[in-house]
């Protein structure tokens, strides 16, 4: 990797309001939990993943990295819960790293790398709890949360290909 | 970067259902092998741990009443009747424990992430053997 990398006052001020966006949508979500219809911990629609996932294709991996990191700090700040922070930011490693390796492999759609970030994602937490809680309880919750990110996936990728197809036309970098 | 240059796929593709495939056998794979070993039968153990440790364990049915525990600064009522267990008070924020409901059968757990307590019913039978004969 070469670290030559440009950062424009533009580039800055994107990622600064991506971010901004990622936090209000975080919190926002946080007043109409998903975990309320299916009550499992982990649950979540993941609506902060769709400023992650536009941020991943419309400025790269390095940004969209920037992006996560500040939303996933200021977010566990505001809700004010270390152990959440300790299994959003494991989750949330996961799944940037897969949804950047899906991306560069060029195969996939903008679905297929949402689907393979959100199930990272759970994986990601299951294990932090796994290890935390020191039982493997919490690996019943897998199936459930596999098969929700399905869904939460599919539809962060259609968001997200809708934006892209709308924003296609600026030039963001 | 050669991301730069790779155009965007903004419909799904085949590979995008090779993921979709990839996530449900997984899924499968885990209910699998997490469920199969918990088949019902016997009479359960009620094994509460906090932050790892185990805090109590005792037969299902002679755990009726409501036990308090508390963990990494939150306190978590669970109450036990008529064989099912649940969570009937936690003060931690996101009340997931306490959604979840009674549990009554073998395999079944009740986690509290903020609390990092795990309520887990297991067989009664020795080891964790998946077949005793003789």
């Amino acid at each position: 990797m070469n670290g030559a990398m440009k950062i424009s006052a533009k580039n800055i001020a994107l990622c600064g309001v991506l971010s901004a966006l990622a936090l209000g949508l975080s919190v926002l979500e946080s007043f109409f939990p998903l975990s309320l219809l299916i009550p499992l911990p982990g649950v979540k629609l993941g609506l902060a993943n769709i400023v992650t996932l536009f941020a991943l294709y419309t400025l790269g991996a390095r940004p969209a990295l920037a992006i996560w990191l500040t939303r996933c700090v200021l977010g566990s700040l505001f809700a004010g819960n270390a152990s959440a922070f300790l299994f959003s930011l494991l989750g949330g490693l996961a799944s940037m790293g897969v949804m950047i390796a899906l991306r560069r492999w060029d195969r996939f759609s903008v679905f297929g790398v949402s689907l393979g970030g959100a199930a990272a994602h759970n994986i990601g937490q299951i294990a932090a709890a796994a290890v935390v809680l020191n039982s493997t309880a919490v690996i019943g919750y897998l199936p459930v949360l596999l098969f929700i990110s399905l869904v939460t996936g599919a539809l962060t990728g259609l968001l997200v290909s809708l934006l892209l197809r709308a924003a296609a036309h600026l030039s963001l970098r | 970067m050669p991301t730069r240059s790779s155009p965007i796929k903004y419909r799904p593709t085949v590979w995008d259902a090779l993921i979709a495939a990839a996530i449900i056998a997984l899924g499968l794979l885990a209910a699998v092998l997490f469920y199969t070993k918990n088949a019902r039968g016997g009479s359960a153990i009620v094994t509460v741990s906090v932050a790892g440790e185990v805090a109590e364990r005792a037969a299902l049915s002679q755990f009726d009443g409501d036990h308090v525990y508390t963990g990494n600064g939150y306190t978590l009522t669970v109450s036990a009747h008529d064989g099912e267990i649940f969570v009937s008070h936690s003060d931690c924020g996101g009340q997931d424990c306490v959604h979840t409901g009674a549990i009554s059968r073998i395999g079944q757990s009740i986690v509290c992430l903020p609390a990092q307590i795990v309520i887990r019913l297991e067989s009664a039978s020795p080891g964790d053997a998946d077949v005793i004969v003789g």
